[in-house]
């Protein structure tokens, strides 16, 4: 039981998809900057990283080695559109306002990268629980990184007003700079050195150091 | 049986690539409808929006865009004859597929289909917001092909069907911040008040990136094309081209602007 609660837990701090791995950077960087768009895509990418997981596990013992890429994207390209369009039909305006990036779950290194490194070798009980496991641990970092942004960026969460306004008499000046991409950048940044700080086994050794003076042979 | 014999990748993929296809179709076919019924909200969304109905189109609620289509006179138009059709109504004819239906559309000669669309629908529906004594606004379906994609909008005449109030577009897919600046309101507030047709009669009007002196009587058939968007802003001009040229709706305009002309002239 231990082993499905690591499944499922493990992909949040320790291993998480973004913060460790730095996976799945691209759509993290441009549809934080809202907290709809957040959910809604944290949703999208979990139920397709569960049920591409739980598919390829199925068929893992038949997959040729040769055509092993192409079968998996061919399942992972079918959830994104049956999540594309269901989408399209019951939150048609966050669909426009996701447009590409729902289709760009395709090319998420987090779901090709854990059908090839989980799916393929356990169970499909496990591949599921790995698959929601990963998925939230995306989710954890897109909420977090747009709450920060559209609260200080627009001074509310999810369209709601929640600080007062400076505009409105208020003392909360909205800083614009929130709402475009770099700052995603950034946030995602100190959240990956906050996460590294706390658990240093996630520090990754350097790939190289600069040579000292005796090394170089110099005098 | 050995997973890297050759017989069983094929059997795997194609077995893979049927039950993908399967679930696809499936979601796909089922969810048409839902889908169908938004496109068209947004289609109206735009077209109570260019017909003047409200200031900001896009604040309306769903429920607001449904009624204030209620007041639209929607009415068909048989291109082949320029006349009013009224033998069927408005809300029965499906635009989308009587464009390709071969009973219901006609091909459009090679040398006049400068929209790029093969075939064009015999009738197709206009709307006109209607006024005490007459019209007020006649919003006219346009459509042709941009760069990567379908561009599919209104044109919206003034009452004398000569002087544009603007132009729109609900469904396209263009390069987004390229092609898509065609949505740009600064750039469909030019078209307001430029003339289709000159005293003659024939279709003047162009989007172009000539330039064009703002004093000479060209720059009221000229609107500028946008700058590093030039093929979708031809693609633009080309349709408007199609459409109120000689195989659209100009057999048809003129036959009203003669009217019009003759009730002044024998009151
Ligand atoms: C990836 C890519 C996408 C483009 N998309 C569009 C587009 O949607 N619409 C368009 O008019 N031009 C698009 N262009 C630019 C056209 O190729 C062409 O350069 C441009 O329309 C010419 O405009 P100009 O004469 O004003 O420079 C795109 C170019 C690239 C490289």
């Amino acid at each position: 039981m231990s082993k499905a609660r690591d499944a499922l837990l493990n992909p949040i701090v320790n291993e998480n998809p973004i913060t460790l791995q730095v996976l799945g950077i691209c759509s993290a960087l441009a549809i934080t900057n809202s907290l709809r768009s957040a959910l809604v895509m944290s949703l999208a990418l979990t139920s397709v990283l569960a049920f591409s997981n739980m598919a390829i596990s199925l068929i893992r013992r038949h997959l040729p080695d040769s055509v092993r890429i192409i079968v998996q994207m061919t399942v992972i390209t079918t959830g994104v559109i049956v999540v594309d369009q269901i989408l399209k039909s019951y939150a048609p305006d966050t669909a426009r306002t996701l447009s590409v990036f729902i289709g760009l779950i395709v090319t998420n290194c987090i779901v090709l990268g854990r059908a090839e490194a989980f799916a393929t070798k356990h169970g499909v009980g496990m591949s599921f629980l790995d698959g929601i496991g990963n998925g939230l641990g995306y989710s954890v970092v897109l909420i977090v990184v747009a709450i920060i942004r559209e609260l200080l960026g627009t001074g509310g969460l999810i369209g709601q007003p929640i600080l007062p306004l400076a505009e409105e008499g208020g003392w909360f000046q909205p800083n614009l700079m929130f709402l475009l991409p770099p700052s995603a950048f950034f946030i995602i940044g100190f959240l990956i050195w906050g996460v590294r700080s706390w658990k240093t086994a996630q520090v990754e050794t350097p790939d190289y150091r600069p040579l000292t003076r005796a090394e170089t042979g110099a005098d | 049986m050995n997973n890297d014999s050759t017989l069983k990748a094929l059997l795997v993929v194609g077995l893979t690539a049927l039950f993908c296809s399967v679930v696809v179709t499936t979601t796909a076919v089922t969810l048409q409808p839902i889908q169908r019924a938004y496109q068209d909200l947004e289609r109206n969304r735009v077209l109570v929006g260019i017909a003047g109905l409200a200031d900001s189109a896009a604040a309306l609620s769903d429920r607001e865009v449904v009624s204030l289509f209620q007041e639209l006179d929607a009415r068909v138009v048989n291109l082949d004859t320029g006349a009013y059709d009224d033998s069927v109504s408005a809300d029965n004819l499906d635009g989308a597929a009587s464009a390709t239906d071969p009973d219901a559309s006609v091909a459009i000669p090679p040398d006049q289909d400068i929209a790029t669309i093969g075939r064009r629908a015999r009738r197709v529906a206009i709307y006109v917001v209607p006024r005490a004594d007459g019209i007020e606004r006649m919003i006219l379906p346009v459509y042709g092909q941009g760069m990567w994609s379908t561009l599919y909008g209104f044109i919206a005449l003034d009452a004398d069907l000569n002087t544009i109030v603007g132009i729109t577009f609900y469904e396209q897919a263009e390069t987004a911040g390229i092609g898509d600046q065609i949505l740009r309101a600064d750039w469909q507030a030019e078209w307001t008040g430029k003339k289709l047709y000159d005293a003659e009669g024939t279709l003047r009007f162009r989007v172009s990136n000539q330039a064009v002196d703002p004093q000479s009587p060209e720059a009221d058939y000229h609107v500028d094309a946008i700058s590093g968007a030039t093929v979708t802003t031809d693609a633009v001009s080309n349709l408007v081209a199609y459409w109120l040229g000689e195989h659209g709706f100009q057999p048809f305009i003129d036959s009203l602007r003669e009217r019009t002309d003759d009730d002044v002239q024998s009151p």
